[in-house]
């Protein structure tokens, strides 16, 4: 039992993937047929999103010293409005795609400006430029939006053997995440800071430089988010980004990541995301009202966090 | 008894005069000049595209007043979808000496404070779309509840009483979305042969909706309609195909997209694809302003302005999709003289005036 303990205690990622299993274990009753197939695409499909922008705030976390993207909303909207208008015109897809990586670029840049030269705590730092990424989404769109060029909104829906393209390429970036925190010297660097960042420092660790380029990855994370997510509905609007400024911490931290820093799950970030995908979906199968299914939503982060412990020192 | 005679002849004369009076004072010659008048615009969010549309429409019904020197000036401020700040942006407008505040209200009842405060000072409050609850303010109403009921009575009729439906709901927590969901429930509840086979929280967001109703279409029976509060259809239609179901009867709202929507159906369903839109729309701005600059001119204006909603048949369609630009949402725009017609038709309890045809959104 105690190596059990142990095993789940470093691999605490594996308690969002059987929390997800259970719900869709108590779904099955009130599926017909192809249901668990269905419920189990659908539940992809829409993770996929929370994944995309949840694999940057990952990595922001993972630095520890209370650093964390707020400006993840402002960041989708923005990406959202302009990779659309982009790619209706001569640039096409991939214009839009680089329009969208390019306002990840600046908001990270903007972002790390604000932390590391004027020293504004992360939390304040990173709400403000939400805020100003917001109000440049709604100038830009005056409300109103372009629709995606045809062949950006097929990639965003596309699927291949019933997954959609997205989630493999996602999958792919998880696997190269996962490589980098653990293999290479930046990668390391994130986790060690996250750990002390004093020793970090004093090791001779290029702390600072690592810490813009994390914001960088999570801005760009960000921006390709609103870019498909807004091809895959037809259209941008500009309450998109709301719902992920909690849900993308939700992901990391559900999926074991600590909140302290450190410690980083990409695996975990998966199970989170499908975990809470899933938990809305029964909640809506089961018809609940909308008052207990803010209750039932945080009953279960609340109890999956309960259980997910990091490594315990 | 000749005395009683003459004094109920002198009555009768004087209740005559002041009843020739009252008429007069409807007549618009009797109504005060307002081309030295200012009205403010206090809105409680800017950050969606209705909200963004309808300060649009303000702004160019405003525009429209002053260069015709119906009134001097106007402003629009906006808070953060935050009660506090809206109040303390009244109390501002207040002390600029405005003659009337318009606003969308962030709560119903805790600007309340600041409103009274307005009211006090001989500021003629008009409340429209987010309402307030204070008893001095004129409020330009939309009846959500029978919002809910016109899709509603469409499914029936449609499905000839017998059939599932799924609900795709608004914003929880919103009176609009309580409204809605009431007027529906209430035609359905009459209908025994119609079966709620699910129910689900849309936002009036058509990627939240999208989410929301493939979520829970694996557990759903056959679905003959859907019923949603606009600005959804989208989103539940991109779910039902995703599915691999056949595409069910969707009510609409008025976003342009939807009516793309419907206009599509149409072209690709054999025989046409039957829905109704209707919806609340941005142009209330235009008809609050109206109300404001009427009242400040004296005119008798009941506490509650009862207005229609936008409703767009088949036949309108492809009028009001020309003049509807890709994201906004289908509005008119309402004169002067169209209010007047509203305000007149209240007064004497008549149908109010048809809802004026598309014009150009800029």
């Amino acid at each position: 039992m105690s190596s059990f303990r142990r095993w789940t205690a470093t691999h605490s990622w594996i308690w969002s993937f059987l929390g997800a299993g259970a719900l869709m274990i108590v779904m099955l009753p009130f599926l017909r047929g192809q249901g668990i197939e269905q419920v189990g695409q659908v539940a992809i499909q829409f993770a996929t999103f929370y994944v995309m922008v949840g694999l940057g705030q990952m990595l922001v976390i993972a630095l520890g010293s209370g650093n964390i993207d707020l400006s993840v909303p402002g960041t989708i909207t923005l990406a959202g409005f302009v990779g659309l208008s982009v790619s209706s015109g001569a640039t096409g897809t991939l214009g839009a795609c680089g329009a969208a990586v390019a306002i990840g670029i600046g908001a990270g840049i903007g972002n790390a400006v604000l932390i590391q030269v004027l020293q504004i705590p992360p939390m304040i730092a990173t709400l403000s430029s939400g805020f100003v990424l917001q109000s440049l989404a709604i100038a830009f769109s005056r409300g109103a939006s372009a629709v995606p060029s045809p062949l950006l909104q097929a990639i965003s829906v596309h699927r291949f053997a019933g997954v959609p393209d997205l989630a493999i390429i996602l999958i792919l970036a998880s696997l190269t995440v996962g490589l980098v925190l653990r293999q290479t010297r930046f990668g390391r660097t994130v986790l060690a800071s996250g750990q002390s960042i004093r020793a970090a420092r004093l090791t001779g660790l290029s702390v600072n430089s690592t810490i813009a380029i994390v914001y960088i990855l999570s801005g760009i994370f960000a921006a390709l988010t609103g870019l498909f997510l807004a091809a895959s509905v037809g259209g941008a609007s500009l309450d998109m980004g709301q719902e992920y400024l909690l849900f993308s911490i939700a992901v990391v931290v559900l999926g074991g990541t600590a909140i302290s820093g450190g410690e980083a799950s990409p695996t975990g970030v998966w199970g989170a995301a499908l975990l809470l995908v899933l938990s809305v979906t029964l909640l809506n199968i089961l018809g609940v009202g909308a008052g207990v299914r803010f209750l039932a939503t945080g009953i279960i982060i609340v109890g999956v966090l309960g259980v997910t412990k990091p490594r315990e020192d | 008894m000749k005395q009683i005679k003459f004094a109920s002849a002198s009555a009768l004369a004087l209740l005559m005069a002041l009843g020739c009076h009252a008429a007069k004072a409807d007549d618009a010659s009797a109504l005060k000049d307002t081309s030295k008048s200012g009205i403010a615009l206090s809105n409680s969010y800017a950050g969606n595209t209705w909200r963004q549309q309808m300060l649009r429409v303000w702004q160019a019904a405003a525009q429209q007043a002053i260069d015709g020197h119906i009134i001097a000036k106007t402003k629009i401020v906006n808070a953060d979808a935050s009660a506090p700040q809206q109040a303390s942006q009244i109390e501002n407008l207040i002390l600029e000496g405005w003659n009337s505040i318009v606003l969308d209200a962030a709560s119903p009842t805790a600007l309340n404070g600041s409103i009274e405060d307005a009211c006090k000072q001989g500021i003629t409050v008009v409340v429209f779309d987010s309402l307030a609850t204070a008893p001095c303010a004129y409020k330009v109403a939309y009846d959500y509840v029978e919002a809910g009921r016109i899709p509603a009575r469409f499914i029936v009729q449609q499905l000839h009483g017998k059939g599932n439906v799924l609900v795709v709901r608004g914003m929880p927590g919103t009176q609009v979305d309580v409204d809605e969901f009431q007027g529906a429930q209430e035609v359905f509840k009459e209908n025994p042969g119609i079966k709620v086979v699910g129910t689900v929280n849309g936002q009036w967001t058509e990627s939240v909706a999208n989410k929301e109703v493939a979520g829970i279409l694996p557990s759903l029976p056959k679905v003959d309609a859907v019923i949603g509060q606009g600005g959804d259809s989208v989103g539940t239609y991109q779910a039902f195909k995703a599915a691999g179901r056949p595409i069910p009867l969707i009510t609409l709202g008025t976003r342009q997209e939807e009516l793309a929507l419907w206009e599509k159906l149409d072209k690709a369903t054999p025989g046409g694809y039957a829905t109704e839109a209707s919806s609340s729309v941005p142009g209330v701005s235009s008809i609050a302003f109206w109300v404001a600059q009427q009242i400040v001119a004296g005119r008798k204006v009941p506490n509650v302005v009862k207005v229609s909603l936008l409703q767009i048949s088949k036949a309108d369609l492809a009028t009001w999709l020309k003049v509807t630009p890709v994201g906004a949402v289908a509005s008119p725009v309402y004169s002067k003289e169209w209010t007047i017609d509203l305000l007149k038709s209240i007064a004497a309890n008549t149908a109010p005036p048809p809802s004026p045809g598309p014009t150009q959104n800029k």
